[in-house]
């Protein structure tokens, strides 16, 4: 195991960068921890930490001056790969008819730095529905397959957070290129792939000595102490569970809360419900087909020949749930769902979803 | 009716499905009261309001019911075949008929009298229920079937907004 | 057919261009729009029950079942009936105009496990469409079936597609009968729901006979109903699905029914498969 000290983390996004990497981090915007392009190791959170509640975000300084003292917020890692909008087509007038194309995606290379477990689980997750079924999403395939992962160890959780319930963290196990856990004038390293074991011998390390070693483990033990605090969600035979309570009381209930507002659906790092529709010029002569996240809970979702399938808020918020903890088993082996807790916190009325679960099995 | 006479009534109602309950013995008592009737294409078998005072097992063939709307003028309503009944009316209401019933191809009934029925089903209540159940049945499927006509599957909805 | 235009794995959104070559009337507001590939693009290999994408550039796509003979890929018929914004375009363009195409997509009514069985086929309105590719197959190799029946309904005699090749299929051993849910003068034919058909319908083997249905999803679940009555098991039923489409690829979540998608689970499913969920509401 390797020791990268604080003052390297600048090294290591200026030789990502010199690589023609775009490197993506967390970053404060708008009172939150966001991620975006950074240009160094000045504009991460430096200092900074989340307080996560029910429909409660907000930030506050931390006693020291960790890089990555904080968990996970509204943004997640599938903005990069599978982003908001894109051009999937393009179709051009020509003399007697239309030339139809498919843009190459472009080659741009993501360096992720400071991805969670429950993230790394996330993008498995969007792997197996961009990836591995009978067609692939070209533009995902090729973001993919150039993006570099840092993944960092937690180091605490929020009271949102469940990643133990469904398996997913808090700590790395695989999936990326490095992984660091921060401790006090740096961090340990753990290489995880060829690339990241090159990329770490660029940069001035030494061999991780005992006390950081048990200082790295200490710290992600207070994460594992943190998250055993939380309310988790039993995921016991969950599949059949919820397929099998469609007509359930409680899915009146939570519509009675819920507002129908995409929030969840946007936050989620693995929903992937999206819209093609057409963006022409003013001649009508060339003509895009741009995809947009779109959100099962719109109401013209499940529009089809006059009518929408999914009238009200309770057929819509079911569909949600159902899909992410129960259907998402049927169609991709896995859960949909990796407890990162985005959606208890930035659903605006505070629907958590492991309320929800727990209700519909407690009767 | 000469049991032999009976026997076939009895072999054709159980092969077109009626009274499946009934054992051989109480199958020949309604068969005892019953008669094979066979009707060209193109009769008329019974008119809408008039009186009829049989009970109608189609065994082969079919019959349209039509009924008629002043201005509007007859209108066919429903095609009924083999295992399907005519004229419950006759059994269950006061023998005046709801609708017209025409043979569509060379049809063949089992035609019992009503009074001779009811007088049967008073005696002997076993096969009074097992009647009362053919028809109850029979109807229930007739008024489901009623019932998808009304809800015009078919009828094309009125799009605005979207693709499809 | 040289080449194949099948939808490429790897570029799903790539729309070939294909020309209407003919428009056929068939009933007020159906078409049957015949396609064929421009240049050496050959045809498309498809099954019986599969659906294209029709892309109208500025307008969009719909989902349309291929109603053809899939032993011949090079000409594709589709029959459309106007409902939204993109039927409505489509029925304005003239023949030789030229349109995109994605596909073949979904699963398929599966003609291979019908080889010495018996065969009914229950369509309703524009249900009949999806099911006629399976008829040329049967009919293309019809000694390796048993009983071949179809059972059609439509709301008013003048609604009913295909009608004038009910003749040569009749030749060719297929058993047709239709009904109408109303009718006005001069129709001497059945009225009634088509499964009253199904009722009185000889079923001399049920284990072994098969079932598609297409149509409004009320008619093929009462059509299941009284197919169970008649003894057939629930693995024999096969059904043909509807929902919104917009990437038929498996990829935008649109479609989805219960865990299934519409565009590669189905449209095609059968009906034990989903049983649980076709009466739950707004599902």
């Amino acid at each position: 195991m390797d020791f990268l000290p604080s003052d390297e983390l600048d090294s290591l996004i200026a030789t990502l960068r010199r690589d023609g990497y775009r490197v993506v981090a967390p970053t404060i915007d708008q009172e939150a921890i966001v991620y975006d392009e950074i240009e160094s190791a000045d504009d991460l959170p430096r200092g900074w930490t989340d307080r996560q509640e029910a429909a409660h975000y907000r930030l506050e300084r931390r006693g020291d001056d960790a890089y990555f003292g904080y968990v996970v917020g509204p943004h997640s890692w599938k903005r990069f790969l599978f982003p908001p909008q894109a051009i999937m087509a393009t179709a051009d007038r020509t003399g007697d008819g239309w030339e139809f194309q498919t843009p190459r995606p472009d080659d741009v290379r993501f360096a992720f730095l400071g991805v969670r477990a429950c993230e790394i689980a996330a993008i498995e997750v969007q792997d197996r529905t961009f990836l591995h079924g009978p067609y692939v999403d070209p533009i995902y395939a090729q973001r993919r397959k150039n993006a570099l992962l840092i993944a960092v160890n937690c180091t605490q959780a929020a009271s949102t957070c469940f990643c133990t319930s469904m398996n997913t963290g808090p700590r790395c196990h695989s999936g990326f290129d490095l992984a660091l856990t921060e401790i006090a004038g740096g961090f340990t390293v753990e290489v995880g792939s060829d690339a990241g074991r090159k990329l770490l011998d660029r940069l001035t390390t030494t061999a991780a000595d005992q006390t950081q070693q048990d200082a790295a483990a200490a710290a992600r033990q207070q994460a594992v102490d943190e998250v055993a605090r939380n309310k988790g969600m039993d995921t016991t035979d969950i599949r059949d569970l919820l397929l099998g309570n469609l007509e359930h009381a409680r899915w009146d209930d939570v519509a009675s809360r819920c507002l129908s507002c995409t929030n969840c659906t946007m936050v989620c790092p693995t929903c992937f419900c999206a819209s093609v529709d057409e963006v022409t010029d003013l001649r009508e002569e060339h003509v895009e087909r741009r995809r947009q996240w779109d959100s099962c809970f719109n109401v013209d979702f499940s529009y089809m020949n006059g009518g929408v399938i999914r009238n009200d808020t309770r057929s819509r918020y079911r569909q949600w749930l159902t899909h992410k903890l129960a259907s998402w088993h049927d169609q991709f082996g896995v859960s949909g769902c990796v407890g990162c807790g985005r959606c208890i916190t930035w659903c605006p009325v505070g629907i958590d979803l492991r309320d929800e679960v727990a209700a519909i099995r407690g009767s | 009716m000469n049991s032999s006479a009976t026997t076939s009534v009895s072999q054709l109602l159980r092969d077109a499905g009626f009274f499946s309950d009934l054992d051989d013995a109480d199958l020949a008592k309604v068969a005892g009261i019953a008669a094979v009737e066979d009707r060209a294409a193109g009769e008329v078998i019974f008119k809408e309001g008039g009186r009829n005072n049989n009970l109608y097992f189609v065994i082969a063939g079919a019959a349209a019911l039509e009924m008629h709307v002043p201005r509007r003028g007859t209108t066919r309503i429903l095609t009924v075949g083999p295992g399907q009944l005519l004229a419950w009316s006759a059994l269950l209401g006061d023998a005046t008929m709801t609708a017209t019933a025409v043979s569509q191809q060379d049809l063949q009934m089992v035609a019992i009298p009503a009074d001779d029925l009811k007088t049967l089903c008073d005696s002997d209540h076993d096969i009074g229920y097992s009647v009362m159940q053919q028809t109850a049945k029979s109807l229930s499927r007739r008024l489901l079937a009623t019932r998808l006509q009304l809800l015009d599957l078919f009828t094309e909805t009125d799009s605005t907004k979207y693709d499809g | 057919m040289n080449r194949v235009a099948n939808c490429n794995r790897s570029d799903p959104w790539l729309a070939h261009t294909v020309r209407i070559d003919r428009v056929t009337p068939e009933i007020p507001g159906v078409a049957t729009y015949d396609l064929i590939f421009e240049g050496d693009a050959g045809g498309l290999s498809f099954q019986p029950g599969q659906f294209n994408m029709l892309y109208l550039p500025g307008v969009g796509e719909c989902a349309i079942s291929i109603s053809g003979d899939p032993a011949d890929g090079s000409r594709l018929p589709h029959t459309i009936r106007v409902a939204g914004n993109v039927t409505q375009e489509l029925a304005r363009l003239p023949v030789g105009a030229t349109i995109g195409l994605r596909g073949p997509f979904g699963s398929h009514w599966p003609v291979e496990e019908c080889a010495g069985k018996d065969v009914i086929l229950v369509a309703g309105g524009i249900g009949l469409p999806p099911l006629r590719p399976v008829i040329y197959r049967l009919l293309a190799g019809r000694a390796q079936y048993g009983r071949l029946s179809l059972l059609y309904g439509s709301r008013t005699p003048d609604t009913l597609l295909y009608t004038d090749q009910f003749d040569e299929w009749r030749s060719r051993g297929l058993d047709i009968e239709v009904t109408v849910d109303r009718t006005n003068d001069g129709w001497n034919g059945h009225v009634g729901v088509v499964t009253l058909l199904l009722e009185r319908l000889a079923v001399p083997r049920p284990e072994n006979t098969l079932l598609f249905t297409c149509g409004p999803e009320v008619m093929m679940w009462y059509v299941l109903q009284t197919a169970r009555s008649r003894g057939l098991p629930a693995e024999n039923f096969w059904m043909s699905l509807e929902r919104n489409m917009n990437c038929a690829i498996g990829l935008c979540g649109h479609c989805q029914f219960g865990p299934e998608f519409i565009c590669k689970d189905g449209p095609v499913l059968r009906f034990d498969r989903i049983a649980p969920f076709l009466k739950v509401e707004q599902l």
